[in-house]
């Protein structure tokens, strides 16, 4: 068990190196020019100013002498100071977002744990509970109805849905709204009266028992919450199901029946928790894929969250921004999926033996 | 006591039947018996039916796109405008300005001399119908060839990982964790907008950006799946005839270890369409107003307040693509149930 | 028999499987599957080898054809080293040595027709080709009693026993003289056994061919072997004439395993000893010290745990591995 978890550990620096690499090489195929804002907050304007800059920040310089300098700053020997070094923190200079791209950062990535957070729960359960039910109701309507959603709901786009929705329920009546917050909350929220602890607008709004806010965070938050869940319903009914029906197959179910306990306590306490295996299998793998959702839904919602900021940076070409927040999301998969895999290590026995 | 029958008896019922040689068509000689059964009991499912259905369509309508939407200029790929105003037109809205050719098809069927907008347009005036038309073209251009690349050079890793074992197994493994810690979409948006100012704007960045991410599935199931097949005793038989290596991998291992790839791929072409779709509708990807599904619907991202208003930009496109993605998943699906308990019947 | 007749020699061979554990996969032991074991068969002979399931008796068979590389030891094929021999030398030797496999159903290539798969070993030598390759595989056919006709039909379609007769063909086709049958009948149906084994018989007077007939169960063994080898935990514990192994067994093992043969006479039970063996096999990871048998042996003693015994030759061609094989509380009943 241990040397599962060491032997995975082991595995964090190779994946962060790796990462870092396929980052940096792809960073390497721009000009010069572009790669200053990794150290430099303006343009270079004339030929001096260019060279000057390469010449500095070794802009032209073999591959991994630029990946190690990128890594850790270059430091004038004369003032001392430090540009760049992403191991600092310092992620480069987003022209077009006209700051920091660690500033980005801080400001977004929060909006998006927020919306991360009122997901998992439905994201999770929605579909292993609709799998459930249809496969206790084989053959009936539930069950065929819920077979027609999972092809519908993994062959309709992520941008479609989301368009749907806006159309549905946001451009006729506005019952619920794109963004983060209406204009009075924003006002109210950086005004001084509104106590952040967490900054994660929900959990504030609550805490400083402003129920009002509340809501205006979820009208907010709704339909990009469905927008992201609602592929993984389709997939989880499909695996649910069909994990439960081989389940419902199985002699010591038959037995529990035959020993005259009750259906509802057959199907929860002995088909449901051995039918959950390859699905729990599954959830594991859905992080990577819900932090790839996030930047559709995000852009279809203009939520002013990380995968947003990604898609705005990319469609102008700011390549430094994007490559810094590429970083920064490598980094937060790589720690997830590490405590995935280690949680899977004791719930699964043989994980750790293999 | 020796037995001296020609042939055993008893033993076989099929063997009591007719003794001239069964006829065995290319197809089952070229799958295998067990692949052949079950591309017949494919072709039996109503779900794949389907989604066979739906894929025949499409490729009918990519072949005749010329005769369905006349291309207007040189270049049909482009969607051809009618005019440059911002306000998009309802469908049946009238064509003025650079009209193309009446179609067979259009005058017999709808008994008009005009044409006109059949779906509407977006901002622009991009014909919407012609996207959709023509998008079909993209589609299948571009998940065909991402899916085959994918493949291959997944195959190809996977299998010299398999075959090799050892430090070079290690190696290509790790490579394949490295490259599936980082979601999907978002490196393909990445590599793409890094690609473009170099490649400049056209199918070639997104398509290489997808290939690079997307062969990592292949490299896994093809590696798991000939580790297992080489214990199998006729791999072990094979060598102790005598066979050479080579022969073994290719002529033993590879083709009964192909078909779990094949079904992923099936699934994999779908997937890449919508990839493709996204990518097309953040902006990433084609110029505007190059005959592409997402590129359609990139249009609506002006309109969100008004979408009620100007919902063919959405619908249209949108069914359409998703109709293209639930005929190949369809297909994918009804493969993989065939395959699975007969997958677990096996090992 | 002659030291002129000797077909194939094997000399303390030894196939230690290792473990890996630990973080960086050090190796912390080894499974020794098979652990010294020596014999040699001759010409036109039948060596039987039986035990236990987990004996190492298959992995025997597999490690003298090369086909897992041996830990220690030689092999010897007329006076060719096996074990000497590089990649490229030791495939042409697979013309003279074979095998038949227990599984009838995995051994054979379920998208091959039942003619590639017993003409693929004569395209890896190039021993025929074009036309000459379909009369082979014909003739091979018929000699395992099948009809040609169904030459290009799929594995799928014939049964256990046919299938298993496919495989001998295909190991007939480059003229073996030598053949590992690793239970070739254990997977078969009982009413099929026997012809079978018939096949096998003729064949063997027909070709001059030896075998290495491995099985577990011992009345089998009985009736094609010309002497019988005892396998127990990577080792040979006794080996001897077939007459001799059944008429004087001398091994404690040996005797219990020939004393759970079922016997058609409800009388012999009344007077028959039936030796029952207590405990379970030990590890072969960590196999017992100096006699392995020692910890499920009824007569063992304190000196059985010092050291192994040697593998003695107590009477012509009678070989046994026990320190007591005289003494009075292993005799006959």
């Amino acid at each position: 068990m241990t040397n599962y978890i060491i032997r995975r550990l082991l595995l964090v620096p190779v994946l962060l190196i790796g990462v870092t690499l396929i980052i940096f090489g792809m960073l390497q195929l721009l000009g010069p020019v572009e790669r200053s804002a990794l150290y430099v907050t303006d343009f270079p304007k004339n030929e001096k100013q260019i060279e000057g800059i390469i010449k500095k920040y070794g802009l032209e310089d073999p591959f991994f002498q630029q990946y190690w300098r990128w890594l850790t700053g270059v430091t004038d020997p004369v003032t001392g100071e430090r540009d760049g070094g992403i191991i600092y923190g310092d992620f480069g200079y987003s022209r077009t977002a006209s700051q920091e791209v660690i500033g980005i950062i801080q400001n977004r990535f929060l909006h998006t744990v927020d919306l991360a957070l009122w997901t998992v729960f439905p994201y999770l359960s929605v579909g292993i509970w609709m799998g459930v039910k249809a496969a206790v109701n084989q053959n009936k309507f539930f069950d065929q109805a819920a077979r027609v959603y999972s092809i519908i709901g993994t062959s309709l786009p992520a941008f479609v849905f989301g368009l749907l929705l806006l159309m549905l329920l946001y451009a006729n009546n506005q019952w619920f709204l794109p963004g983060k917050m209406s204009d009075w909350v924003s006002q109210l929220v950086y005004s001084g009266e509104f106590k952040q602890y967490t900054k994660l607008l929900s959990i504030d709004a609550l805490l400083n028992l402003r129920f009002d806010i509340f809501w205006d965070a979820m009208r907010h938050m709704i339909m990009p919450i469905l927008s992201l869940s609602y592929i993984s319903w389709a997939t989880y009914v499909r695996v649910t199901r069909s994990s439960m029906l081989e389940t419902l197959r199985m002699d010591y179910v038959t037995t529990a029946r035959a020993k005259g306990l009750k259906e509802k306590d057959v199907i929860n306490k002995h088909a449901r928790p051995n039918a959950m295996l390859p699905v729990v299998t599954m959830m594991g793998s859905s992080i990577v894929g819900l932090l790839g959702g996030v930047v559709i839904t995000e852009t279809v919602f203009n939520y002013p969250g990380i995968g947003k900021a990604a898609a705005e940076a990319a469609s102008q070409l700011d390549v430094v921004t994007i490559l810094g927040l590429a970083i920064f999301t490598g980094f937060i998969l790589i720690i997830s999926n590490l405590v995935v895999d280690i949680l899977y290590a004791f719930i699964d026995p043989r994980v750790r033996l293999s | 006591m020796t037995e001296m029958t020609t042939f055993p008896t008893g033993d076989n019922q099929l063997l009591e039947e007719t003794k001239s040689d069964r006829k065995i068509t290319w197809l089952e000689k070229f799958l295998g018996p067990d692949n052949y059964r079950i591309v017949t009991g494919l072709l039996k499912t109503p779900a794949s039916i389907i989604g066979f259905i739906l894929i025949l369509i499409f490729i009918l309508v990519a072949v005749f796109a010329p005769v369905i939407a006349p291309p207007v200029g040189d270049d049909p790929m482009k969607i051809p405008r009618d005019g440059f105003s911002g306000e998009p037109k309802a469908p049946g809205a009238e064509w003025t300005r650079n009209v193309p050719e009446m179609p067979f098809w259009y005058k017999t069927l709808t008994g008009n001399d005009e044409w006109v907008h059949l779906l509407g347009t977006a901002q622009g005036q991009y014909d919407i119908f012609y996207g959709i038309i023509w998008g079909t073209r993209t589609a299948f251009r571009t998940g065909l060839i991402v899916v085959i690349a994918t493949v291959l050079i997944g195959v190809i890793l996977g299998s010299i990982a398999a075959y090799y074992g050892g430090w070079v197994d290690n190696l290509i493994m790790r490579i394949t964790d490295i490259f599936m810690t980082l979601p999907y979409i978002m490196m393909a948006l990445i590599f793409s907008s890094v690609l473009t100012p170099i490649l400049g704007r056209s199918l070639l960045p997104p398509l290489i950006a997808m290939i690079t991410f997307g062969w990592m599935g292949y490299a896994r199931i093809i590696r798991s799946d000939i580790l297992s097949i080489k214990e199998r005793d006729f791999v072990l038989a094979a060598r102790a005839s005598g066979v050479k290596n080579g022969r073994i991998l290719f002529k033993h291992i590879l083709p009964n270890a192909i078909f779990p790839t094949l079904v992923l791929a099936s699934l994999g072409i779908g997937d890449v369409v919508l990839g493709f779709a996204a990518l097309s509708f953040l902006g990433i990807g084609t110029e505007i107003g190059y005959a592409d599904w997402g590129q359609v619907l990139s249009f609506a991202r002006n309109w969100i307040t008004v979408l009620n208003r100007y919902w063919f930009i959405v619908v249209y496109p949108g069914l359409t693509l998703t109709f293209f993605v639930m005929g190949w998943n369809l297909i994918g699906d009804a493969m993989r149930d065939v395959l699975d308990p007969r997958m677990r019947g096996k090992s | 028999m002659t030291e002129k007749d000797v077909l194939i020699q094997v000399e303390d061979l030894k196939m230690h499987f290792p473990i890996y554990r630990g973080v960086i996969r050090r190796q912390v032991g080894s499974v020794r599957a098979v652990d010294g074991v020596s014999f040699k068969i001759h010409r036109g002979e039948t060596l039987g080898l039986v035990g236990e399931s987990g004996c190492g008796k298959s992995t025997t068979g597999r490690t003298m054809l090369q086909l897992y590389k041996p830990t220690a030891g030689k092999v010897f094929f007329k006076d060719i080293e096996l074990t000497a021999l590089k990649n490229e030398p030791m495939r042409q030797m697979r013309k003279n040595i074979q095998m038949i496999f227990q599984d009838p159903y995995a051994s054979l290539n379920p998208r091959m027709t039942i003619r590639d798969i017993v003409a693929e070993p004569l395209l890896a030598f190039g021993t025929a080709s074009g036309r000459e390759i379909d009369d082979r595989v014909r003739e091979l056919v018929r000699l395992v009693k099948l009809d040609p006709d169904f030459m290009l039909r799929y594995p799928h379609e014939f049964s256990g026993g046919q299938r298993q007769r496919i495989g001998i063909a295909r190991a007939l086709a480059n003229n073996p003289s030598f053949i590992v049958c690793d239970e070739p009948i254990s997977a078969l149906d009982v009413s099929i056994q026997a012809q079978v084994i018939n096949l096998f018989e003729d064949l063997q007077k027909e070709f001059d061919l030896a075998y290495l007939f491995i099985a577990h169960d011992l009345s089998m063994v009985r009736h094609i072997s010309d002497r019988v080898a005892v396998m127990y935990l990577g080792i040979i514990v006794e080996l001897a004439d077939r007459r001799e192994i059944y008429r004087n067994p001398i091994h404690p093992y040996t005797k219990a395993l020939l004393s759970a043969i079922p016997v058609a006479d409800p009388s012999f039970y009344e007077t028959r000893e039936r030796i029952v063996l207590e405990g379970d096999v030990p590890s072969p990871v960590n196999p017992p010290s100096g006699c392995r048998f020692r910890t499920r042996c009824p007569i063992a003693e304190g000196y059985c745990a010092e050291s192994r015994p040697e593998f003695k030759e107590v009477s012509p061609g009678h070989f046994v591995e026990c320190f007591k094989w005289d003494h009075p509380d292993n005799q006959r009943r």
